[in-house]
C-alpha cells in the first residue's frame, strides 16, 4: 500500500501529472507516510528527469513539467515535515530567484529543479524579487546559497544591488552567491563579488556542490 | 524617393481562407473572454470609457469584437514616412518591401568572433556605413548598437538617436527607456524627420506603464507607431505555432485599439517578433525555420487587415560569419520578402540580439540585392521572349554573346552581388584566396573614406540636438541614474577634441 | 518506400497564366520553325516517321506542334523507381519533394580551400556519407569524377558506378558520354536496381549521338530518364531569362518526343541546370538570382505539362570556402525551387561550381533540406492547435507556457531541430571551445563513417557480375583506342590486373 504510493507519486512527477502528484501526496499524509521518505521518493523521481535532461533523451518542456509536478505536491509534503518535526537532510538549503526588474523565468526554473534533484533544499522565491525579499528568505531558511538570475543587460545590475545589501548587514560572509542568466558574464560575476557563475543549468549544480564544499 | 523594391507577383501563401477565418476568430475570442492586462491608468479609463470591459483588481481589458473590427480599418492600409532627407522617404504597405538594418548589443572581435563594446568612432562609423548601403532603407533604433563606450545606459538611446541624425539621412526610429522617447521625439523635431517608435506587449497578453506611455507620446506627436509582440513559442505562448500568432495577434490588436483610440488614423506598423524556444537552453531559437513558417502566416492574416508588416528578423544562431549564417540569414528575409512583409529587418545582425557588423551589413546588402531582384520576377513579352533572335542564332555553332540583344538585357537581368566571390579558380588563386569576408572588409574602408551624408546636418540642426543632449544628460543625473563613476566617463568622452565625432 | 517532403500548400508562382501560355506558344515556335540538330541516325528515322520535317543531310529536324503535346500528355505526372532496396524506392512528382546531390569533379583542402582529385577512399566516404544522410533520397552521377592514381578518363565514370553500388543501395544515374551508360546500366541491373537513364542536351539547340542512345537504351531497359538542360543565358541562351526559358523548353522536347515514340508512356523527369553567364570572365554564374529565376518559371511551365522537374542549379555556388556565401546561394535557390513546385533538388556536398565536393558540406546541407522539408509541411490549423483555452487558462503574465502538456506534446511536431547548427548561447558557445557548424559536421561524419554500413552489401554472385561488367568495358575502351598504353600501364595498377 505504501509501496504504491510512493510508487505512484514518483510516476506522476515523471509523468508531468500535477493533480496526480498533489492528490498522492495528500493520501501519503493521510495514511501517516514518514514524510521524509515521500521526500525521497519524489527526489529520485526528479533526479532521473534531471538526469535523462542532461543525456539529451529529455528537454526543457519534460524537465519543467516535472519539476511543476513535485511542486504540487511539496507543499503538503512540506506541512507533514513541519508537523511532525521530523529533520531532513540536505546538501544545503539554496534561496534562488530572477531579480528585480526581470521576468524570465526559465533558466531560474531549470537550475531549481536540478538542485533539488541534486538532493539541495530549494526555496525558489520566482521572478521580479526586490533585494529586501532575497535578505528576508535567506534570514527565514537559514541558506547557505544565494542563487540570483538576471536575462536582460539593463537588470543585470540589480544583482549588485543584492550583494551591496548583503554586506550592508553583515551576511555577505555568512553566504554563497552563484549568479547565472543571459546577461551575466565570467567577468561581471567576478566584479559584483559573486562567488561563481556557469552558463549552463548542469554546470550550476556542480558550482553548487564546489561552493559548499560537497 | 526611396523606391525600395515591389513584389510583382502574388505572395506566397500556406494558410486556407479557411484557416485564416479561424485564426481571427481564435484571437477575438481571446480579446473578448480572456483579455489583455494593461498596467497603465490612463490606458483602462481611455478603454472603459470606449465600451472595453474593464476590471481594475487585475488591470484586465476585455475588448468587444464591433471595436476591434472599428480599430482595424482606421489604421491606413498604406502611408508615406519622412525622412530627414526626402529622397529617402519611403511609402509602407502594399506589395512594396524595404530592407532595415538589424542591430546587436555590442560589437564582435572578427577574430576571435566573442563580443566585445564598440567605441564612439566604431558607432558613428558603421552608421555611416549603412547610410551608404544602397539596399539598406531604414536604420531602426539601437543602431547599430544598444550604446558605445563611457556612456551610462540610460542616454544610450538618445546619444544613438543623435549619432544616426547625424550620420546619416535615412528614415531611422527611437524607442523607449526611463522616458527617453521625451528627449529623442524632440531631437526628430528639430530636424524635420519623421520617426518611428515601438509599443511592445510583453507577453503573454501583457502591456507596461513605459510601452503604453510611449505609445501616448509617439501618436500625440504624429510619429508611426510600431506594434510588436515577441514571444517565445512554448514559453511565453503556445507551443503551436498558431496558438503562437493567436495569442500575438491579440496583444498586437489591444495595442491598435488603444493607438486608434488616442488618435484615429494613426499610422502603424504591426510586427510579432518571436521565436521557438531552443528546448535545451531555454534560450529563443535564433535562425530556426519556424520563424518563417510564423511570419508567413502573420503576413497572410494581417494583409486580410491591410495594416503594413514589419518583420522578417534575420537572426542568425552562429556566432561566426560563416555558412550557417549564411543560410540561416537568407531563408528568414527570403521567406518575408515573398510573403509579403513590407519592411525586413537583416544587415548586419551576428548571433541573436547580441552582435552587429557593418562588414556583415555589406554582405548582406548583396543578398537583400538578389532577394529585391526576385521579387521584379520575368518580364514576358516579344523582345524577351526573342523567338527571332533564337532563329537566327540556330543550333551549334550559333551563340549569343555577341549579340546587340545580350548586351542590352544581360544587364536588365543579372544583378551582380557587390562583394561575393565570383571568380573562377585560377582567378581567386591569383587574388589572394579571398572571400566574401574579406571583400566586405576592403569595401567598408572604401566606404569609410569616401561616404559623405547628405545633406549633413545644419549648424542650428547641430546647436538644437546638443541641447537636447544636455537636458537629458542633467536630467538623468538629477535622476540619480548616472552615477558618479559613469558621469566621470561620459564626461570625459565628451570632452574629445572631434566631439560629436569620433 | 524513400521519405520525401510533401509540400502542403500551392505552389510559389511568378508568371501569369498568359506568360506561361505565351512561353508554351514560343517554344512550339522554336521547334516548328528553327527545329534541332540531331546526330543520331536512328533517331532521325523516327522522327521521320512519327511526321517530323527531317532534313537528313544538315540532320536539322523541326517538329509539328501536335506531335510535341502529344508526346508531352504521354509522361506520367507521378512514377516510381525502383531501388535495390525497397525502402529506397523513390517516389516523383506531384507534391512530393525529393533530394541529391550535386557532383564536384575534386574534393577540397579544408584549410587551404584548393581543390585536389579524391583518394579511393575518399571518393567512397562520401558515398557512404550519402548513402547515410536520410534526405538524399538518390545519388546523382559521380559523386567525384573518379579518383587518384590513374584510371582512364573514360573509365572513371564507370569505375565510379561500380563504387556506388557497392557502398549505397540508392538510385543512380548513368551519364550517357561515350556510351558508358551500355556498361552501367547493366552494372545496376545485376545489382537489382533501376537506373536513370540520363540524355544530356547541348545548347543551343543541338542533340549529340551518345546522348540520343540514352533514350534508346532507356526504352530498351524499360527505364526512368533524366533529361538534363544546362544552357548559359547570355552565352548559348538569349539574355532575357523568358528566352531562356523558351530556348532550353525547345531543347528538351526532342528527347520527350523519341521517349515517347519509343515507348508511350516512360517514365521522364526534366532537370534545368540553367545559369546566367558571367560577364566578367566568361563562366557560368553558379549562386546568382537568375538561376532561380528561372528555375520557378520553368517549374511553373513544367507543371502544366504534367513532367516532374529537376532543379540541378541549387548545388553549385561561387564560393570556394564553406562560408557564409555558400551558406546564402545554397539556401536561396533550393528554398525557391521547393516552393515553386520542384520535385527534386540538387543541393548535397557541391561547394564551387561543378569543381569540389566534399562529404562535410553534404552534412551541412542536410540541416538546409530538413528546414525547407519543415517549411513545406505548413502549419496544422485545428482546435488543439489554435489553443484558445489554453491561452484563456494561462492569461497574461505571470502565466508561463513551458510546463504545459501542450507545449510537451507539441513542441516536438513543430520544430526542426537542425543536426550540425550551433545552437547554443554565448556563454554555453565559448565554454565548449567556440564550435562552428563545420566542427559539428566533422564529429558527424566520424560518426557515419565508423557506424554506416550498406543495407544490404551485394551478394557474392551480384559482385562477380559487376566485375565481369567492368572488365568488359575495359576491353571494350582499349579495344576502340580511347584507353592508350601509358594510361593502361598505370590504370593496371589499381585494378591489380
Amino acid at each position: 500500500m505504501n509501496n504504491e504510493i510512493l510508487e505512484g507519486l514518483r510516476k506522476a512527477i515523471k509523468e508531468y501529472d500535477n493533480e496526480k502528484a498533489e492528490n498522492l501526496a495528500k493520501r501519503a499524509v493521510e495514511e501517516k507516510l514518514d514524510p521524509l521518505r515521500v521526500l525521497d521518493a519524489m527526489t529520485v523521481a526528479i533526479r532521473e528527469v534531471g538526469d535523462a535532461f542532461g543525456r539529451g533523451d529529455l528537454w526543457l518542456p519534460d524537465l519543467v513539467g516535472a519539476a511543476d509536478a513535485m511542486q504540487a505536491a511539496m507543499p503538503i509534503i512540506e506541512e507533514e515535515i513541519k508537523r511532525t518535526g521530523a529533520k531532513r537532510e540536505s546538501l544545503g538549503t539554496v534561496v534562488a530567484g530572477t531579480v528585480f526588474g526581470d521576468i524570465h523565468s526559465i533558466g531560474k526554473t531549470m537550475v531549481c529543479t536540478l538542485l533539488t534533484a541534486e538532493g539541495f533544499k530549494v526555496h525558489d522565491l520566482g521572478v521580479n524579487i526586490k533585494a529586501e525579499e532575497f535578505l528576508q528568505a535567506i534570514r527565514n531558511y537559514n541558506a547557505d546559497i544565494l542563487a540570483m538570475s538576471a536575462l536582460m543587460t539593463m537588470t543585470a545590475p540589480e544583482q549588485k544591488k543584492v550583494i551591496e545589501q548583503l554586506k550592508k548587514e553583515g551576511l555577505r560572509d555568512k553566504i554563497k552567491i552563484m549568479v547565472g542568466g543571459g546577461a551575466i558574464t565570467e567577468e561581471f560575476a567576478k566584479e559584483i563579488g559573486a562567488d561563481g557563475y556557469d552558463p549552463t543549468a548542469p554546470g550550476a549544480v556542480k558550482l553548487a556542490r564546489k561552493l559548499i564544499g560537497r | 524617393m526611396l523606391k525600395g523594391f515591389t513584389r510583382n507577383f502574388k505572395p506566397l501563401e500556406i494558410l486556407s481562407e479557411e484557416e485564416i477565418e479561424a485564426i481571427h476568430r481564435g484571437t477575438l475570442s481571446v480579446l473578448r473572454k480572456t483579455g489583455v492586462r494593461f498596467e497603465s491608468k490612463k490606458a483602462l479609463k481611455l478603454f472603459e470609457k470606449n465600451g472595453c470591459q474593464v476590471d481594475y483588481t487585475d488591470n484586465r481589458v476585455r475588448f468587444p469584437e464591433g471595436l476591434v473590427e472599428e480599430c482595424l480599418q482606421k489604421c491606413p492600409s498604406s502611408f508615406r514616412v519622412k525622412a530627414r532627407n526626402p529622397k529617402n522617404d519611403m511609402i509602407w504597405g502594399g506589395d512594396t518591401v524595404y530592407f532595415q538594418a538589424l542591430s546587436g548589443t555590442g560589437s564582435v572581435d572578427l577574430d576571435t568572433w566573442e563580443p566585445k563594446t564598440p567605441t564612439r568612432k566604431e558607432y558613428y562609423d558603421a552608421i555611416t556605413c549603412l547610410d551608404a548601403l544602397p539596399n539598406v532603407h531604414i536604420i531602426p533604433w539601437y543602431t547599430p548598437w544598444f550604446g558605445f563606450k563611457n556612456i551610462p545606459p540610460v542616454m544610450a538611446m538618445p546619444e544613438g538617436l543623435a549619432a544616426r541624425l547625424r550620420n546619416s539621412s535615412k528614415f531611422t526610429c527611437s524607442n523607449y527607456s526611463m522616458g527617453c522617447e521625451v528627449f529623442n521625439i524632440q531631437m526628430a523635431k528639430a530636424v524635420g524627420a519623421e520617426i518611428r517608435s515601438s509599443m511592445a506587449a510583453s507577453p503573454p497578453l501583457t502591456f507596461y506603464e513605459d510601452a503604453v506611455e510611449n505609445a501616448f507620446r509617439t501618436v500625440e506627436a504624429g510619429f508611426i507607431l510600431l506594434i510588436t509582440s515577441g514571444s517565445v513559442y512554448g514559453g511565453t505562448s503556445p507551443a503551436t505555432i498558431v496558438g503562437s500568432l493567436i495569442s500575438g495577434n491579440a496583444e498586437i490588436i489591444a495595442g491598435i485599439v488603444l493607438a486608434q483610440l488616442i488618435k484615429p488614423g494613426t499610422r502603424i506598423i504591426v510586427q510579432d517578433f518571436s521565436f521557438p524556444q531552443n528546448m535545451r537552453s531555454g534560450s529563443p531559437a535564433f535562425g530556426a525555420i519556424e520563424i518563417s513558417l510564423h511570419q508567413v502566416a502573420f503576413n497572410q492574416i494581417w494583409r486580410r487587415y491591410r495594416v503594413p508588416i514589419d518583420g522578417g528578423v534575420s537572426y542568425p544562431g552562429s556566432k561566426k560569419i560563416d555558412y550557417q549564417a549564411g543560410y540561416e540569414k537568407a531563408i528568414t528575409a527570403l521567406i518575408g520578402a515573398l510573403s509579403g512583409t513590407n519592411t525586413i529587418w537583416i544587415q548586419g545582425a551576428m548571433y541573436g540580439e547580441l552582435a552587429f557588423h557593418p562588414v556583415l551589413a555589406i554582405i548582406d546588402d548583396d543578398m537583400v540585392g538578389m532577394i529585391g531582384r526576385f521579387l521584379r520576377g520575368i518580364l514576358v513579352n516579344d523582345e524577351t521572349m526573342a523567338l527571332d533572335l533564337i532563329d537566327e542564332v540556330g543550333p551549334i555553332p550559333g551563340y549569343y554573346l555577341n549579340k546587340e540583344h545580350t548586351r542590352k538585357w544581360w544587364k536588365l537581368e543579372q544583378f551582380i552581388p557587390k562583394v561575393a566571390d565570383r571568380l573562377t579558380y585560377p582567378e581567386w588563386l591569383k587574388e589572394g584566396k579571398k572571400d566574401c569576408l574579406s571583400l566586405a572588409k576592403e569595401k567598408y574602408q572604401e566606404i569609410l573614406s569616401t561616404h559623405k551624408v547628405d545633406p549633413p546636418l545644419t549648424r542650428s540642426q547641430e546647436e538644437e540636438i546638443e541641447r537636447i543632449l544636455k537636458e537629458a544628460r542633467e536630467y538623468y543625473r538629477k535622476k540619480g541614474m548616472i552615477t558618479d563613476v559613469e558621469w566621470k566617463a561620459y564626461m570625459k568622452d565628451l570632452e574629445s577634441p572631434n566631439y560629436p565625432y569620433a | 518506400m524513400a521519405k520525401g517532403f510533401m509540400r502542403r500548400f500551392p505552389p510559389l508562382k511568378i508568371l501569369t497564366d498568359e506568360q506561361v501560355e505565351a512561353i508554351h506558344r514560343g517554344t512550339l515556335d522554336v521547334l516548328q520553325e528553327t527545329g534541332v540538330l540531331v546526330y543520331n541516325e536512328k533517331a532521325l528515322s523516327v522522327f521521320k516517321k512519327a511526321g517530323c520535317d527531317v532534313d537528313f543531310e544538315t540532320k536539322r529536324v523541326k517538329f509539328p506542334p501536335g506531335l510535341v503535346e502529344e508526346c508531352l500528355r504521354k509522361c506520367p505526372s507521378s512514377f516510381r523507381v525502383k531501388a535495390r532496396n525497397p525502402k529506397d524506392d523513390l517516389l516523383i512528382g506531384q507534391d512530393n519533394v525529393l533530394f541529391f546531390n550535386f557532383p564536384g569533379t575534386d574534393t577540397v583542402d579544408l584549410d587551404t580551400w584548393e581543390p585536389r582529385p579524391p583518394t579511393k577512399k575518399e571518393h567512397i566516404d562520401l558515398i557512404r556519407v550519402l548513402d547515410a544522410l536520410p534526405n538524399v533520397h538518390f545519388l546523382n552521377a559521380y559523386p567525384y569524377f573518379g579518383f587518384s592514381g590513374g584510371i582512364p578518363e573514360v573509365m572513371k565514370e564507370i569505375e565510379g558506378v561500380a563504387l556506388r553500388i557497392r557502398n549505397s543501395t540508392k538510385v543512380t544515374i548513368a551519364i550517357a558520354n561515350n556510351d558508358i551508360d551500355m556498361f552501367t546500366i547493366r552494372m545496376a541491373r545485376a545489382a537489382g536496381s533501376e537506373i536513370f537513364a540520363n540524355p544530356n542536351t547541348s545548347s543551343p539547340l543541338t542533340c549529340y549521338t551518345d546522348q540520343v542512345n540514352a533514350c534508346f537504351l532507356a526504352a530498351e531497359y524499360d527505364l526512368p530518364s533524366m533529361i538534363w538542360d544546362g544552357a548559359t543565358s547570355g552565352g548559348t541562351a538569349p539574355a532575357s531569362l523568358a528566352g531562356a526559358v523558351v530556348l532550353s523548353n525547345a531543347e528538351l522536347m526532342p528527347y520527350i518526343v523519341l521517349l515517347q515514340l519509343l515507348k508511350p508512356g516512360a517514365r521522364v523527369a526534366v532537370a534545368n541546370l540553367v545559369l546566367p553567364q558571367n560577364m566578367t570572365n566568361g563562366a557560368p554564374a553558379f549562386g546568382e538570382i537568375g538561376v532561380s529565376l528561372h528555375n520557378v518559371a520553368f517549374n511553373q511551365v513544367w507543371r502544366e505539362y504534367g513532367v516532374p522537374t529537376v532543379s540541378s542549379s541549387c548545388g553549385p555556388t561561387s564560393s570556394k570556402r564553406i562560408d557564409f556565401q555558400l551558406g546564402y546561394q545554397k539556401m536561396m535557390p533550393t528554398l525557391l525551387s521547393a516552393l515553386s513546385g520542384s520535385s527534386i533538388l540538387q543541393l548535397y556536398s557541391s561547394i564551387y561550381g561543378e569543381i569540389t565536393a566534399h562529404p562535410i558540406q553534404a552534412i551541412l546541407d542536410d540541416d538546409i533540406a530538413g528546414m525547407i522539408g519543415r517549411f513545406l509541411e505548413g502549419l496544422e490549423v485545428s482546435d488543439e492547435s489554435l489553443a484558445i483555452d489554453l491561452i484563456n487558462e494561462v492569461g497574461p503574465i505571470p502565466g508561463h507556457y513551458l510546463g504545459k502538456k501542450h507545449t510537451r506534446k507539441w513542441w516536438k511536431k513543430e520544430q526542426f531541430v537542425p543536426k550540425a547548427a550551433d545552437r547554443l548561447t554565448y556563454p554555453e558557445w565559448v565554454k565548449t571551445g567556440k564550435k562552428s557548424c563545420i566542427d559539428y559536421a566533422k564529429e558527424r561524419m566520424e560518426e557515419i563513417l565508423s557506424t554506416h554500413k550498406v543495407d544490404p552489401p551485394l551478394t557474392r554472385s551480384q559482385e562477380e557480375e559487376i566485375e565481369r561488367i567492368l572488365k568488359e568495358a575495359r576491353e571494350y575502351y582499349r579495344k576502340k583506342g580511347m584507353i592508350t598504353d601509358v594510361e593502361w600501364e598505370s590504370y593496371k595498377k589499381i585494378i591489380g590486373g
